[in-house]
This record gives structure tokens, sequence and C-alpha cells, in this order.
């Protein structure tokens, strides 16, 4: 693994502090860049780790959730007397006994239940808990469900078109976070300009304009949804499930339930994945609800089906780009329109929407850019969000566009990017200022450790060699920690970010102990709950290294401050001279006189100061001062983060199967923190991302999912992932902490590209629509 | 209708009561606490129930616990000795090929299948004996590098 050797560069923009610079340097005895074992890995491989579906509690019943099978409905009548007569049935529950609570991440759109109307195909009507898992599923099928349907609108473009308001009638009505522009069935109407675009598009010596269509793609975590709850006898709720987001879980299930939050209690069990499809709550009001109703604890699982129609996939796109370029390849101007498909309410996908044309520049100097992004309500499912909130969209559309672009004019695709790469310093078309870029260093890394140049053009027939960059904006959203020294001077992380399965809580105590200078074995995370886990946004878009990370750093800081009052009041120094580091606390004049870190601790605690706690309340960016655009509601972000991909494929052009023979993956993440769960993130979003690229695809017909299962819904099995060469540039990042920028989410951002130009070389064929599956490409040959 | 039956898992015996269609994944969830396999999709695609059953693996979530009578079932519960890992557990954390670890139990029990029928498998094979499993996490790479280390450790000596 490369490592660069730390210290000011010209090119540096900002004045790293003298602590920060002392705390980038490698030590000797540093807990960072080191793989240390995951600290849940011997409950996983034992089978022991507790997930949600495995909870159990005495007196326990099961849930089971009535979807409406119709895509646009009135409910007229909702008969529940037969499920009720069931023996062993303890309770149905409907939006009538729910509170009036509408949810929503941007917009408040949604209820835990249909009331009134459903919207899509998979919406809850009514849930039952009964004594069985067998009799709920029978009880589910005895509530009756009259319906009046309505006309169904499954075509974003019909939605767009139609400008009454038919899927939210009174959606005017809703809160929002943001102003959005909406009409119609237009949730969001957002726009970004920089620069003169008109003007340059009208000097620049080539325009070449493409739609790209990407579709909506599932999370397929392994585990499927599953939570539990309990009536407390003292009337607080407590609630188990698995959660990327500890906090908003904690406090939508409060508002669903129309209950302080100081009477609910969220309490997380280990995640079976999540990738963007266990954030803020999911199931838990309802589970929540049915247990209130039943007067006995409810466990809710959903079935693999009901994962696929029931929980929230990323939207469809269509992408169309329109790019300025002068004829030495120098790109003078960008233009992106996307129409992003919600689905029944915006949930996530509305701020995928914004994110994407956030990012629609890519990595690039584009000093004429603007944009248009619109989310549109449809009855199609409730979209959410997958790994990369819309960046593998607009990346896949981008990145291939280069492509055609350096075709056109003759240039290598590498070239045409190096000449036109984003440093820092550049501002961006959402106002925000470039940092930390490190885009020429993974392309030079990512070039030579493919071959690529040997490579480029040579492969031999049917074989092809192709690359994509990626920018992944990151660090938002509030973390607060805290961080005790036990009297044992072992020290406990208070956090309520969960380890979704990345290893965050292993790189998080290694992050605190090199703050105490103290070995990583001697910290934890402390049991996690919402009562007494602060607040944390949580493991969603690559933030858990770059924002909780630096809360505990602060924390950690925090204490380590303390213990430096002690010790310099104690020998009568200077607070600048103390040392606490390699498990002792010592002076820079006397290095021998000091304490162990255990004695320090002992005496601060019980004689000189009290117990030591550290805190921190962190928020990485600054508000905009005045958000840019029209309409636009996205970000803003503290820092970016790079990476570029190369792809060589074989295509069968009897088949049109694609064939991975070898994948590179450079990122530039700062540093890293545990190289082995850098490198599994890796390993796996490529996957994911070639995935996305080329197998899977929700297959919709009119609302209705036609491909609810494992068989028909293609993900890649051991046979299908290829062999990766991994590899990392740690040019530190000023504002991460100890440099580290995190990276969760850029590995599943540039595959599909990255294979689309493979295969373009391979075989001539340019496909711009997502998944570049065998028939499709077959097709596409064909008419060649 | 209602059956008793005597299941041996992990080299114990259980007498049970269970319905004639109940699975096996559910009655060694349920009935028996043994939590360690899990239930991904109930439809045999995923590979996060798999047990192996009288030498065998099987997705458990297609198999009646009633057939499963009188057969040995091993189970994830069952793969370490006491407090010590067996070498594919090890193998597993020292390679970092857990993540989320719910594919897990499963990937094991069909690692130590292919082992007790090749001690000395290519990667290939290995890729091949786990394509009925399903991971989302890791991208596979370190699980097949996790099995042929651990074939390494166990040095064709079945355990």
């Amino acid at each position: 693994m490369s490592r660069t050797t730390i210290g000011p560069t010209a090119n540096r923009r900002e004045t790293i502090p003298p602590e920060v610079e002392e705390l980038l340097r490698t030590r000797e005895d540093t807990a960072l860049g080191k793989s240390y074992p995951r600290v849940d890995g011997v409950a996983k491989v034992t089978g022991k780790a507790q997930y949600s579906g495995d909870f159990s509690t005495s007196n326990m019943l099961y849930g089971k959730i009535l979807f409406s099978d119709r895509q646009h409905a009135r409910i007229l009548r909702i008969d529940a007397s037969g499920a009720l007569a069931l023996p062993g049935v303890r309770g149905v529950i409907t939006a009538a006994d729910a509170p009036l609570a509408r949810l929503g991440i941007y917009v408040r759109d949604k209820e835990i239940f249909a009331r009134g109307k459903v919207r899509f195909f998979g919406e809850p009507v009514a849930a039952v808990a009964a004594t069985s898992e067998r009799i709920a599923a029978q009880a589910v099928e005895l509530i009756g469900v009259e319906y009046e349907d309505l006309p169904v609108i499954g075509d974003m473009d019909a939605a767009v078109e139609t400008g009454e308001p038919v899927v939210h009638a009174e959606f005017e009505r809703y809160s929002t976070v943001f102003p959005y522009i909406r009409y119609g069935n237009v949730c969001m109407d957002a726009r970004l300009s920089m620069g003169d675009v008109d003007r340059a598009f009208a000097e620049a010596d080539f325009v070449f304009e493409d739609t790209f269509n990407t579709q909506p793609h599932h999370q397929v975590s392994i585990a499927p949804h599953a939570c539990a709850a309990r009536l407390e006898p003292d009337g607080r709720l407590t609630v188990w499930t698995s959660t990327q987001q500890l906090s908003l879980c904690h406090y939508e299930t409060a508002q669903a339930l129309a209950m302080p939050m100081t009477k609910v209690r969220v309490v997380p069990l280990m995640l079976g994945g999540g990738f963007g499809g266990k954030v803020k709550s999911q199931y838990e009001p309802i589970c929540a609800l049915l247990a209130k109703a039943a007067g006995d604890p409810v466990r809710l699982t959903l079935s693999r089906e009901e994962e696929f129609y029931a929980t929230p996939p990323s939207s469809p796109f269509r992408i169309r780009l329109k790019t300025g370029v002068m004829r030495d390849g120098s790109i003078a101007a960008k233009e992106a329109d996307i129409l992003c498909d919600v689905g029944a309410y915006a949930d996530h996908a509305l701020g995928t929407a914004a994110h994407a044309l956030a990012s629609m520049q890519g990595p690039y100097r584009i000093p004429n850019c603007r944009g248009r992004a619109r989310a549109v309500y449809t009855n199609n499912i409730n979209y959410g969000c997958v790994r990369g909130y819309g960046v593998p969209q607009i990346t896949f559309a981008t990145e291939s566009q280069m492509d055609s672009i350096a075709h056109a004019l003759g240039m290598d695709p590498a070239d045409l990017r190096q000449k036109n790469l984003c440093a820092d310093g550049d501002t961006i078309v959402t106002t925000e200022t470039l940092h930390s870029v490190h885009i020429r260093q993974t392309m030079d890394m990512a070039l030579a450790a493919s071959d690529y140049r040997a490579k480029k053009g040579r492969l031999g027939p049917n074989r092809g060699i192709g690359i994509a960059n990626l920018i992944k904006s990151t660090g938002f959203l509030p973390s607060a920690a805290a961080v005790r020294v036990n009297e044992d001077a072992t020290v406990s992380i208070l956090t309520a970010v969960t380890d979704i399965g990345t290893g965050t809580h292993t790189a998080l105590c290694q992050i605190a102990a090199e703050v105490f200078g103290v070995s990583v074995e001697r910290v934890s995370i402390a049991a996690q709950d919402s009562d007494n886990s602060p607040y944390d946004t949580g493991s969603i878009g690559s933030r858990t290294i770059y924002d909780s990370g630096n809360a505990i750093r602060v924390a950690a800081e925090d204490v380590r401050a303390q213990l430096i009052d002690v010790a310099a009041g104690t020998w009568g120094c200077d607070r600048a001279n103390v040392v606490v580091a390699g498990g002792r606390v010592y002076s820079r004049e006397n290095p021998d006189q000091g304490l162990s870190f255990e004695a320090l601790v002992g005496s601060a605690t019980y004689a000189s100061r009290g117990p030591l706690i550290g805190r921190a309340s962190w928020l990485s960016a600054k508000p905009y001062k005045e958000y840019p655009g029209e309409g636009f509601g996205d970000g803003p972000y503290a820092t970016f983060g790079f990476g570029t991909h190369v792809a060589e494929v074989e295509v069968d052009p009897a088949t049109g199967k694609v064939h991975i023979l070898h994948y590179t993956a450079i990122h530039d993440v700062g540093r890293v923190i545990n190289p082995e769960g850098a490198q599994g993130q890796v390993q796996g979003g490529v996957v994911q991302g070639i995935a996305f690229g080329l197998y899977e695809e929700m297959v919709l017909d009119n609302g209705r999912l036609l491909n609810p299962n494992l068989t028909d819904y293609r993900v890649p099995t051991s046979l299908d992932a290829p062999e990766v060469t991994i590899d990392f540039v740690e040019e530190p990042d000023p504002t991460g902490p100890f440099g580290a920028k995190g990276m969760g989410e850029y590995p599943i951002l540039a595959p599909a590209a990255a294979v689309a130009n493979a295969i373009f070389e391979a075989t001539g064929v340019r496909v711009k629509d997502l998944p570049i599956s065998p028939e499709r490409l077959y097709f596409a040959l064909q008419s060649r | 209708m209602h059956k008793e039956i005597t299941l041996v898992v992990n080299h114990q015996r259980y007498s049970l009561t269970v319905e004639s269609d109940e699975l096996l994944i559910d009655v060694l969830r349920d009935n028996l606490g043994l939590t360690g396999e899990k239930k991904g999709c109930a439809t045999g695609d995923c590979g996060a129930c798999t047990v192996i059953l009288a030498g065998r693996p099987v997705t458990s979530c297609l198999v009646l616990a009633a057939a499963a009578e009188g057969k040995a079932i091993e189970t994830i519960e069952g793969l370490q000795r006491g407090e010590q890992l067996h070498p594919l557990q090890q193998a597993f954390l020292d390679f970092g090929a857990v993540q989320c670890g719910y594919c897990i139990p499963g990937v094991l029990m069909m690692s130590k299948a292919i082992l007790d029928d090749n001690p000395r498998p290519t990667p290939e094979d290995v890729r091949a004996g786990l394509s009925g499993n399903l991971c989302r996490c890791t991208g596979y790479g370190q699980i097949v590098e996790a099995v042929i280390a651990a074939s390494r450790m166990m040095d064709g000596v079945k355990r």
C-alpha cells in the first residue's frame, strides 16, 4: 500500500494548524493504518451476533403487514373481522389506529399506513399481531379491503406532462425542509448555473448531446428488514432494530406514535446489510404500534419478496448531457437535465436527484455549467436511495460521454480526462470550493497499475479497456460524541453511529486510541441505545469516518486536554510541554519523569479533577450564506473524495455476455485508518457497481414489480466477482480526523461507466441504458 | 399435522414435536434457539440458511424438519470446539472476509462442506462451491482467500 510522506506542499491552499500537523505525522506506535481485527468479528463467525430478525423475548407475538395490491386506489372499506376471528390473532391495526403524522426526509408526505388512499403497490394498509408467523400470515389474507381503482401514473413523462397533482392532491400543504419549487406531480424542480453557458456553447468547436437511462436497483441486503417492540410497564416503548441511523429512527418512531422521544428507546442490533435501505425509520413505527395494540411484544420480519416491493430502492433516472468542447479537448461548457421518478413518496429519492445534479460536473474543471433536476411523483414503488445516492447514475452518464467525446476527437480517453481535471481551489457549480483534490494522483496510479497505456487498443478482438473517474462529496449533518476514560483507564466511546458492516466501529476505536496514545484494545464503543448514545446522523453518504470520526476525535481531545491540565498543574509546567503518548504522560523537558496513563487517570478522577468525560458536537460544513441556484436544497459538503477505475473486459458477441478480465480501483481517501476494512469496502463496492452496470434491474409494468425475487433480480455470485487491484492515494485531508476522508460509497460510483467504456472499445457499440444486460448488448451488436 | 421427531444437531439429540410441513431452518432457529443460521429468502436462493445434513450442504429453508429426522446436522454453532475457533473461522477473521456478517454462517458451513469433499481446492473450486451463497458486502475476494488459507492450515486433515 502506498503511503506518501506527510508535510506541507506547495499546492495546499489551507494552512494546517501545528497541532494538526503533528497529529498527521505517522508515529512508530500509531494506531492508524493498521488492520486491527474487527471488534465484532468473533461474534459474527461463531453465529452468536444478534441481528434484529434473531431477537426474541418472552410472550413475543409475530407481526405481518397487509400491503396494497393496487398502484393507485381509494380505500373504501377495511374489514378485519375475518382476521380477528382467527384463533391466535391478538390485534389488527390500520391508519385508524395511528396518530395523524406525516413523515419524510425532505417532504413530509408519508404516513405509516395508507390513509384513505393507496399510492403504490406495496403500501402498508394494515398489520396483524399473532401468536405465530404462520397465523399472522393467514390473518393477513383474511383482511378484506374494498378499493376503488384510480388512474395509474406509471410513467415519469406522463407524470410531468399532467398538469394536475394526481399522486398527491394536497401536496402543497406538506411541509418541506427547503422551499422546493413544486407544481403538478413535480415535487422538486432545482436549477444550478455557473458562468455563461450559452456563450460558451456558441463558441465551442463541438457540441455533444447524449441521453442516458438508469434503472431502479435494490440494496438486496442479505438480511431482510426486521424489528421488534415492547410496551414497558412504565408506558415507555422499547424498539429493537437494525438501522443505519439510530437517532433518526428514534425521532421518527416517536413522531409517528405521537410520543415524546424520552418515552421511546431504540436499541440497535447487528445490521445485516444497509446500503441505504435501512436509513431513518422503516417498519419500526408499525411494529411499535402493533405492540401497543396487542399488549405484548411483537417481532416483525419482511419476506424477501416484500423486501423488493415494500422497501425503498433507487430511482430510475433519465439524464441528458450536453457538452461543448474545443478542438484541443478542453471542455468549455456542460448542461445537464435530470429527470428522476421518486415513485409514490419523495422519501430519499428527491435527495438523490438533487445530489446527482450537484455532482454533474464530475471531477473536471468546467467554467460554464448549468443543470436542472426534476423529481416527480408517480404510482411506481416508493423509491429511496442506494449506496451512492444518485452519483452512480450521474457518473455513468458523465464518464460515458467523456469517452464518446474522446473518441470523436481522436484523443485517448485518459488524455482527455487529464486535460480537464479539477484542482484545489476550483469553484464548482454548487458554489462550493474544492480542496484536497488528488484525482491526478488516482489517475496516475490507476493507469500504471492497470497497464492501461500498453493495453489500450491492443487487447485483440472483442476485448477492451475502459477508464472512469469519480468525485463524491461528503462531510455533512451533525455528529455528537462523548468519551469517558474509565477508572481503570479503559476508554468508552458514546456514539449513536452504528457499524453497518463496514468496520467503522473498529476504525473509530483506532482514532480515539491515537488521540490518547494508548493501545486500541483499551478502547471500545459503549453499548448503544437512543437513551445513552448522543445524536449522530449515522452511517450514510460516506460520512462515518469523516464526521463521526471527527466528533469522536474532538471528544477524545477534550479529555486529553483535561489530563494535560492536571499534569501541567502537578508539575508546574506549560501545557504545551506535556506529552500524552505511548501509554504515558510526561513532560517534554523531563521525559523520564512522568506517569503511566492509568496512574494519571486515577489521580485525576479521584483527587485533582473529577471523572474524565469529554464531549463534542460536530458539524462539518458551515451552512451556505446563500443557497445556490433555484429550488436547490442539497449540501453544502465539507470535503470531496476522488477515484479512478479501469476495467478490462471481453465480450462474447454470440450472447452479449460481458466477462470482466480484470479491474483496478484507486481511491483518494486522505488516510487509510484500517487497511483491511478499506480494501473490503472497495472489493464489495466494485462488485456492486459492476452489477448495477450489467445485471441488476427492477422490472416494473405500470407500477407492478415483475421480479421481486433473487432468481429474476440478478445479484452477483462468487463466480461473477472479478479480481480487483486495490490501492489508495493517501494525501491527508486536513479537515478529516488524522487526515482521513472516508470512502464507503466511492467504489460503487465508477464501475458502470468503466465497464461501458471498455465494452465500447471491445465492440464499437456505446450502450447508454443500464443495465447492459446480455440481451441489450446482443441486440445493440446486431444493429451495428 | 404434528409429528414427533428426533433431530441430531451438532452431536446433540433433541426430541421435538413439529408440524409435518415445518421447515428445518425454522425449527433450528425457533424451536432450538439456534439463530446462527439465517433466513435470507426462504426460496433456496441466497444460501444464508446453509447447514450440513448427513454430510451434504443443504439450504435448510428447502428441507422439511421431519425429513431431517435421525440424520446428523452440523450448524455454525457446532463449528468451533469449545473456545477454539475452527481454522475456517480464524481464517475469515484474519483475512477480513467478514463485513456485515449475515451471510457468514452459511458461507462458513458451505466452505466446510467444500473442504470436507476436497481438502486442497483451487480458488476456482472455491468460487464454484460458494456460488450458491450470496454476499452483498465483501465482493467475495477475501472470502475465497480465507478458504484457501484455511485449507492450507488444515493441511488435508478433516475437522
